[in-house]
């Protein structure tokens, strides 16, 4: 599905990112870790096209992102609130969305549904801005908007972040869910060691720009994360 | 504590992003605010000669101070429309172990050193002393000067009080709408005589310290009047937010009808009506509707035959104001969320097209609007839809495309006026060509034929050859930022 090859990013002189190669096969929920600064969200933005590469491309299904944009169907992220348009309300901004993905009034209210539970009845139906919402609610929306379209990649950066505990249940139920019925590829990064362990079946770990690990089995994971950051 | 106060306000303005990023821009802004200081005390030292031999005054004294009352109602405007609040900065202060009201004390002293300031002590100064002074003596003219400078600076304090409360609230445009009404129903209605209710005030303090005592004591009322509505008010929900929806939820729907980039019009739309800096930009483009008042009923502007070339500039103005204005910080409007246009497929060239939709609607709409004009003549009326057919065929491509120079991000919820944010020099600049490219394509049809409708449909013929051409023409900025999107969306980030 995602092909990294001999990516690198540079400022002046400092590599902040260096991924020799990474391949992200189809429906695999793949999980990125690692401290403060490591490129996390680099590498996460040099996938969507925002930041440019200093060498090597990124590949989804064979197409080259800095080239073309029709990779941009499949795909759907929330990195940070410049992801969302926080002038209008939750509503409004579905429904933009929807027009955008040319969807229909009975898919989006679909699509909504399954957020039920997550919204906490918070979202939708509120005369609030985007703007206006507290810091978790605003995540809520953006990981809402970023599984519209049925996207067939998904990145999320932080998503567990200020969330409270139940709410961070309910979208490990959820993207669970969503990557058995839809095979969706996920790709999560994440400070908390234990959700992330929990959804993904694998894990990656970055440290200053470069891959240090490349976990796939599930009972390593939290011993080789725990022994690594000290926990 | 207030040293630490000034030193971190004094870092805070040389770090400022349009400070560092474009020192140029600074410089230009100062040497413009003394410019315009300096025309102001000119002003005050040829005001005797002004009323004397312009306006042909025995008395310059009795002139003046008939006409002080619009010089104050026009200073109402300025500062309503001009003076910044210091709530701003008020967050940031807020939780630490400092007393609020002495935050307060310092943010509202702070707000006093400004321009506006000045203006009234500079303007009439060298009157009180070349024409108060001489015929009424010293102690006269220092009572007079204080009644006036008193009276300027009250009303700063009223309007630091006045604009926190009521700004963008209908009271708040309702009460300004008053003043200009009171203004316009004393000189051109003449209800009344504004000049002379005002008047007496000013005579007394000729004679009197008395006058100079009560206005001190309006001023120090006004002060306390801010400073205590400040102090009661020194919580983050009621000074620094916006208000919530109201009136802003309304649709412009037919865009809807022109695909994806209409649908992104939309949006801007809702983007302009929900933040306060382009909502300014939108009301000051209906202000300028009225910019035609001021020269085409002039008789300084009438001719015997045509009209004044001057009239071009007006209505390229009042037909494309919004697109000059708006236009000028095309992309650093959507600075906040460029990466979700970005993130989606076609997003940046259909958010590009919405703005051109939206560009040409509030262009028609003003260009509507702007038709009463007839009735100082059918030539108005050509010369609007000229200047409208080339300000949608070639202003906007121009305005587009030097706007897109290294766009910068900005914070939206900030007021309008003095506000640099996302100003660099490309938007200095680009006033050149603006009010250069309508005559580039006039001037030399009106005097090659000797005919100014020649010029007018030279306007016309090369703005239609612009509007066919406008699918090519819109293309070229879509590229633009799409070749640059990674500086720009860095950028707009603030990451460099």
């Amino acid at each position: 599905m995602i092909n990294i090859e001999g990516l690198k990013k540079q400022y002046k002189e400092t590599v902040v990112l260096d991924v020799p190669s990474l391949f992200i096969p189809k429906a695999e929920c793949f999980g990125l870790v690692g401290n403060n600064g490591a490129g996390k969200t680099t590498l996460f933005r040099i996938i969507l096209d925002l930041v440019r590469a200093t060498a090597g491309s990124v590949m989804i299904d064979e197409e080259d992102v800095s080239q073309s944009e029709n990779w941009k169907w499949k795909v759907g992220a929330y990195l940070d609130e410049h992801m969302l348009l926080s002038y209008l309300t939750p509503d409004e901004y579905f429904e933009a969305l929807r027009k955008m993905y040319r969807m229909s009034d009975a898919d989006m209210t679909l699509h909504l549904e399954r957020f039920h539970e997550l919204f906490n009845d918070e979202i939708l139906g509120k005369k609030k801005y985007i703007r206006d919402l507290s810091k978790g609610n605003l995540k809520k929306v953006g990981i809402a908007a970023a599984l519209m379209g049925n996207p067939e990649v998904v990145l999320l950066d932080e998503p567990f972040e200020n969330l409270d505990p139940s709410s961070q249940n309910r979208l490990k139920k959820l993207i669970i869910q969503e990557k058995e019925n839809s095979q969706i590829t996920f790709l999560i990064s994440s400070h908390d060691l234990n959700h992330v362990t929990d959804i993904c079946e694998r894990i990656v770990l970055l440290e200053k720009g470069q891959v240090i690990k490349d976990i796939k089995e599930k009972e390593l994971m939290v011993a080789e994360l725990n022994a690594y950051f000290g926990t | 504590m207030v040293l630490q106060l000034i030193k971190l306000e004094l870092l805070k303005s040389m770090r400022s992003t349009s400070f560092a990023k474009s020192a140029l821009v600074a410089i230009f802004l100062g040497f413009l605010a003394i410019v315009l200081l300096a025309y102001v005390l000119l002003l005050g030292i040829v005001l005797k000669d002004v009323l004397e031999k312009v306006l042909e005054s025995q008395n310059a004294y009795e002139t003046l101070s008939a006409g002080l009352i619009y010089f104050f109602l026009f200073e109402f405007m300025y500062r309503y429309f001009t003076q910044q609040l210091p709530v701003m900065e008020l967050e940031r202060f807020l939780h630490l172990p400092i007393k609020k009201s002495k935050i307060i004390r310092f943010l509202l002293g702070r707000s006093f050193i400004s321009p506006l300031t000045v203006i009234a002590p500079l303007l009439f100064g060298p009157f009180a002393y070349r024409e108060v002074l001489p015929r009424f003596g010293d102690i006269a003219a220092i009572s007079w000067i204080a009644a006036i400078v008193l009276t300027s600076w009250s009303l700063h304090w009223l309007m630091l009080w006045f604009k926190q409360k009521f700004e963008d609230s209908l009271t708040g445009i309702g009460i300004v709408f008053l003043v200009l009404l009171l203004g316009v129903g004393s000189t051109y209605l003449g209800w009344y005589n504004l000049g002379e209710i005002i008047k007496p005030v000013f005579d007394w303090s000729l004679t009197s310290p008395i006058p100079v005592l009560l206005l001190l004591g309006v001023c120090f009322a006004l002060y306390q009047m801010a400073f205590t509505y400040y102090r009661q008010n020194a919580y983050l929900e009621d000074l620094s937010q916006e208000e919530n929806i109201r009136f802003a939820n309304q649709d412009l729907g037919f865009l809807s009808r022109f695909g994806l980039a209409g649908e992104f019009a939309n949006l801007e739309w809702k983007l302009i009506i929900r933040h306060k800096k382009p909502r300014t930009y939108l009301m000051l483009a209906g202000f300028f509707l009225l910019y035609g008042l001021v020269f085409y009923n002039n008789p300084q502007y009438a001719s015997e035959e045509g009209f004044s070339h001057l009239f071009v500039f007006v209505g390229s103005f009042i037909t494309g104001i919004f697109m000059l204005q708006y236009g000028q910080l095309f992309l650093s409007w959507n600075s906040a969320n460029f990466d979700f246009f970005l993130q989606k497929r076609e997003g940046v060239e259909a958010l590009i097209k919405g703005k051109y939709l939206l560009f040409i609607v509030v262009s028609i709409i003003c260009l509507l609007a702007s038709i009463p004009y007839v009735y100082f003549g059918w030539d108005i009326l050509l010369i609007h839809l000229a200047t409208f057919l080339f300000n949608m065929g070639v202003v906007m491509h121009l305005v587009v495309s030097l706007s897109l120079w290294k766009p910068k991000p900005m914070d939206l919820n900030k007021g309008a006026m003095f506000n640099y944010e996302g100003v660099g020099i490309a938007q200095f600049l680009m006033i050149i060509p603006m009010m250069i490219a309508p005559y580039a394509v006039y001037l030399p049809f009106w005097w090659f034929f000797q005919n100014q409708y020649v010029g007018l449909a030279a306007l016309a013929i090369v703005g239609m050859a612009g509007i066919i051409a406008f699918k090519p023409l819109s293309r070229l900025p879509v590229q633009r930022v799409l070749k640059n999107r990674y500086e720009i969306s860095s950028s707009f980030r603030q990451e460099i």
